[in-house]
Formats: C-alpha cells, structure tokens, sequence
C-alpha cells in the first residue's frame, strides 16, 4: 500500500519525467525529485502505476508523435526530434513496437480515413462515442 | 466477464474550464486531448494512480445524440447539480480537503465521520457532484 506521502513523492518524480520528456532520461535525477533511491524508486513506480520510470517516459513520447504524425504537417524526422528522440532508428522501432505499426504508416493510415486535415478520424475513438456524439457508426 | 471500467462519461459545460478543473485543481493526468473529424474534441482525464480509468469530459452539444431542447436540459440539469462523477478515494480526508479548498475548490460538506470512513462532498466547476473519501480500516 503505498501512503500518501509516498504517493507524492512519487508523483513529483513522475512529474519530474514528463517535464523534462525532451531531455535524455536520467532515473537518478527523477529519483532524486521524490527524495528516493534509484531502486526504490523503480520499485515502487513500477508497483503502482504498472510500468517502470524508462517505459513511462516512452509511452508518453509515443503519445506525443503519434498525435504530431496527425496535426503537424512534419516530416517523421522533425517529429522524432520533437519528441527527445536523437535517432530515428530508435524512435522507428519503439513507435512500432509501442503502436504496432512504423510512424509513416500510422500517419498515412490515419489520414486515409479522416475526412478533414489534420483531424483524427472517429475511429480512432471508442465506435459508442462516435456514433452518439458524431453519428458515425462502426459499420 | 467483464475485466473493469475503461471510460465513464462525465458532462460539463465548457471543456477547457473542466480540463484546469480536474488537471489544475484535482491533479489529474490528460489521458487524450485531440480533434477528431467533425470537429468533436475527445478529452480524457484520469487520476494520477488510476491511467486505466479514464474519464470522458464531454459538453452535451447539440449533434447525432442531443436535439437542441435536450442538450439545454443537461446543461441546466449539469448546472443544478443533478449528476455526479462519483466517488473519489483518498488516505486522507482531512487533508486532502483543506488542500483542494485552498485550490479553490467547492465542497458542500466538510469531512464527516461516516460509517464507511470519511467523507466530504464537493462540486466540480459544472456541477456535478463529487464525494471524497477515506474508507475506514
């Protein structure tokens, strides 16, 4: 069970991450943001939110190039570097491996179906949500 | 059999005013914050420990599932207080409270000893309802 001051800490180190998504990862500096050891740090990050501090900050880089693959009109470089990532080749294959296809063809596939620029498609959110607030239904 | 609860809709007035509510005031995370075809804003908020209970802010405009005359009911009925988001769980009541109320957060109940632990009610910046609790041990 972790207290609520644990959870704060906690929560500050995790904070810490997503603040500084740009920069190159440092488990020392977010530990040290929730006053705790690198271990325990993993741990217990690991323990409540399901993932470690490392595939957080991935995650949270993923989420923000696939939504710059849809509403920018950037080249899957300049979002690559947008997004903290130095080498193509890496963000390429956690993309993939996060999204289950490369980033050029989730961009393409995303916008094959939307009917506007830029705009995700409604398939993209649950087919309830589409249908009551859109219209759209799933067949 | 069903696994747990994904999305749960919560209706407010205004999006944008919700979003600094529950990020700003309450501490959660946006879970997803894009436009989608049709110019319907899909935005999503979790509680920091909770990212695979997402709640949907949603305005009841009028479209596909609102007629005009229902969507200003809902935003009446929102604005009177008739809905509610449900209940959040925290260590501390007390504590918890006194830091939302100096965030400026409404409550219309102080914590109080219930028989399930304690807990205070306040309002989101629509209106709805929301309880705080800290289940007794």
């Amino acid at each position: 069970m972790t207290t609520n001051y644990q959870f704060k800490r906690l929560c500050a180190g995790r904070d810490y991450i997503a603040d500084n998504y740009l920069d190159p990862f440092s488990l020392s500096r977010a530990a040290k943001s929730s006053h705790m050891s690198q271990y325990h740090f993993s741990r217990v990050f690991k323990k409540l939110y399901g993932e470690t501090p490392n595939e957080f900050l991935i995650r949270l880089r993923i989420e923000k190039a696939k939504k710059m693959l849809i509403t920018e009109n950037l080249s899957v470089s300049e979002i690559c570097e947008r997004v903290g990532y130095i080498s193509l080749g890496s963000f390429s294959s956690l993309f993939l491996k996060q999204v289950g296809m490369p980033p050029t063809l989730y961009r393409r596939t995303l916008w094959a179906l939307s009917s506007e620029t830029f705009h995700f498609p409604s398939q993209i959110i649950p087919a309830c949500y589409a249908y009551h607030f859109l219209g759209k239904s799933a067949n | 059999m069903i696994k747990s609860i994904a999305h749960v809709t919560v209706y407010v007035l205004n999006q944008e005013q919700a979003l600094d509510f529950y990020k700003n005031k309450l501490g959660f995370e946006i879970g997803d914050d894009m436009t989608i075809e049709g110019g319907f804003r899909w935005l999503t908020v979790y509680p920091k420990s909770q990212p695979k209970l997402q709640l949907v802010l949603a305005e009841p405009k009028e479209g596909p599932m609102f007629t005009k005359d229902a969507s200003e009911k809902i935003r009446s009925l929102i604005e009177d207080g008739a809905f509610g988001v449900g209940v959040f769980e925290t260590d501390d009541c007390q504590k918890t409270y006194d830091e939302l109320v100096a965030k400026g957060v409404e409550f219309t109940q102080a914590p109080t000893e219930q028989l399930y632990g304690v807990e205070a009610m306040g309002k989101d910046n629509s209106g709805n309802w929301f309880s705080l609790v800290q289940q007794a041990k």
